[in-house]
């Protein structure tokens, strides 16, 4: 009874505000699925989801099979996995942007949504992990055809599942924080703000080593490629899936290392990401372009 | 005609106001194209697979421009309330999407362009077409028929609300593998590339890359069976575009679909 009559002290705040966080996070990722899935059935809904990540994998397939005439290498693991796994940073990533560009722009909700007593963090946050959960299916979709179609060495001898659940969960934590820097500049760009997350894709699709080796890239590129916590996941997710055997982006780095690396570089963003989402939501408060519209 | 101008103004002289558009669509799609080019680097393939895939590039310029500014425009214009506008001026919706085409067009071939101009430049690719006249003829006729399936997806699109954005984002991926963008279709089989050439950039690519490497690429058929299929694309769709957008209109309009926005 005493308990209930006293105010709550600074744990007490702590713990509400983390439940806050808790449920603001769980709302908007149920919101974020429905936005994300309920524009059709579930069954094309399947099909939209695989369709684009399976296309993507018998690219690099038919682009390997007529350099090697049909022969078959390691690179071809190193393609499916690659393949898998970036639906996780088009939705995850480039997917939270556009869910805030879309609220401000198309469905015109962002005020309401801002202005409501939640912080808008965390209901970013729920909207990118519901849309990095739609690639769950595309990833395990693409990850079967090529242990069963391609006859890639995806075997449960050569994969280490905690060292793949680590390095995953870490590179959801990535994928997030760089989805807040990318909002983070959304907030500041009306014009081509649709525009901007699919160059931030492209251009980590071009140096992160998503579907080829960093080590093929211009030596200049290295230090970026390895500034970016997608290029340590897909590293560690390769090893952690296709064992030893893999084509390695970084060959000079053990699986323990390149996970601690992993750790550190996505550490590094959150903090980074935290810091600049703050500016940039300052920023466009005091200029007030926070809901700023295109009239795309 | 002067509907199909006005139409066709703020693609070609508009655009020119925010030169933004100068990055997003030379620059990304060329980031994409650098990375399939690195692909073929990382398998140590010949010269002529990086001008592939830099034909490629150009050829994802013109498909994206067909994909959402013809077929998904009428969604974009619903949600601005301008498709209300296009059903009430007197010119017709035909002339309004043969304006969409043209400006279309003309802002696309600056972006291919340039995207064949660097990517070739950053590579060191050479090219050497043996029959420039030909070359144009199928370039030509593609264009044709690429837009007539453009005109016709834009009259299904008129029906869908959301769908209409997924849609075109599944017409991507897909796409590019069905039509070679990154390769030979060949490899594909013959059958299924026969099958997948019913999309007109199939039977362009693999045309335009006969006479560009003449002698190391597998064609499919020979160029003029290929270009007299291309022409024979460009009138099918041309007529099945015509008939579609009068029975989508008319569906649109007896389903109150035309102003549903969301």
């Amino acid at each position: 009874m005493a308990e209930a009559v006293v105010p709550p002290g600074r744990a007490g705040r702590r713990e509400s505000a983390l439940r806050t966080w808790w449920r603001v996070v769980r709302v908007s990722y149920w919101l974020g699925w429905q936005v994300e899935s309920n524009w059709t059935d579930p069954l094309l809904f399947f099909i939209y989801s695989v369709a684009r990540p399976l296309g993507g994998v018998l690219i690099l397939v038919f682009m390997y099979f007529v350099v090697a005439s049909g022969g078959r290498g390691p690179v071809l693991g190193f393609f499916v996995v690659g393949t898998a796994l970036w639906p996780f940073v088009v939705r995850g990533m480039m997917g939270t942007a556009w869910g805030h560009i879309a609220d401000r722009e198309h469905f015109k909700t962002l005020r309401y949504i801002y202005s409501s007593p939640i912080p808008y963090r965390a209901y970013l946050v729920g909207r990118s992990l519901a849309q990095a959960t739609s690639a769950v299916a595309p990833a395990v979709i693409t990850l079967l055809f090529g242990r069963y179609v391609l006859g890639v060495g995806l075997h449960a001898a050569t994969i280490d599942l905690p060292y793949t659940l680590v390095a995953l969960v870490l590179g959801i934590a990535g994928i997030v924080a760089l989805g807040l820097v990318v909002v983070s500049a959304a907030f500041l760009i009306s014009g081509e703000a649709w525009r901007m997350p699919e160059g931030v894709g492209a251009a980590l699709y071009l140096v992160c080593g998503a579907i080829f080796p960093v080590t093929t890239l211009p030596r200049l590129l290295h230090p970026v490629a390895e500034a970016f916590p997608l290029t340590w996941w897909l590293e560690a997710m390769r090893r952690g899936l296709l064992g030893p055997e893999t084509v390695k982006s970084f060959a000079w780095a053990d699986p323990g290392p390149v996970l601690l690396y992993q750790a550190l570089v996505t550490l590094a963003w959150i903090a980074l990401a935290s810091l600049v989402f703050g500016v940039a939501e300052q920023r466009a408060r005091q200029l007030g372009i926070l809901d700023q519209e295109s009239m795309y | 005609m002067r509907a199909i101008l006005g139409r066709s103004y703020p693609r070609i002289i508009g655009a020119n106001r925010d030169r933004s558009w100068l990055f997003y669509d030379t620059v990304l799609p060329l980031l994409g194209t650098i990375a399939f080019v690195f692909v073929y680097k990382t398998l140590g393939a010949p010269e002529r697979f990086i001008g592939y895939v830099i034909m490629g590039g150009a050829a994802t310029a013109f498909w994206m421009n067909v994909m959402w500014a013809m077929a998904a425009q009428f969604y974009w214009d619903k949600q601005g309330g301008n498709l209300e506008l296009y059903m009430i001026v007197p010119c017709g919706i035909p002339a309004i999407l043969l304006g969409m085409s043209f400006g279309g067009f003309v802002g696309t071939m600056i972006r291919a362009v340039a995207i064949v101009l660097i990517g070739s430049l950053l590579f060191g690719v050479r090219y050497a077409v043996t029959d420039v006249p030909v070359f144009l003829l199928v370039f030509g006729v593609a264009i044709v028929a690429i837009y007539g399936l453009g005109v016709t997806f834009a009259s299904l699109f008129l029906l869908w609300g959301r769908e209409a954005w997924h849609m075109a984002e599944l017409f991507m991926e897909p796409v590019f593998l069905a039509s070679g963008f990154y390769f030979p279709v060949r490899a594909l089989g013959f059958w299924a590339a026969m099958g997948t050439s019913i999309i007109p950039l199939t039977l362009a690519l693999d045309a335009m890359r006969q006479l560009m490497f003449a002698g190391s690429h597998p064609a499919l058929l020979p160029v003029w069976w290929e270009l007299g299929g291309l022409a024979a694309l460009a009138v099918l769709f041309l007529v099945v575009a015509r008939l579609s957008l009068r029975k989508m209109e008319f569906l649109a309009r007896r389903e109150g679909r035309l102003s549903l926005r969301f």
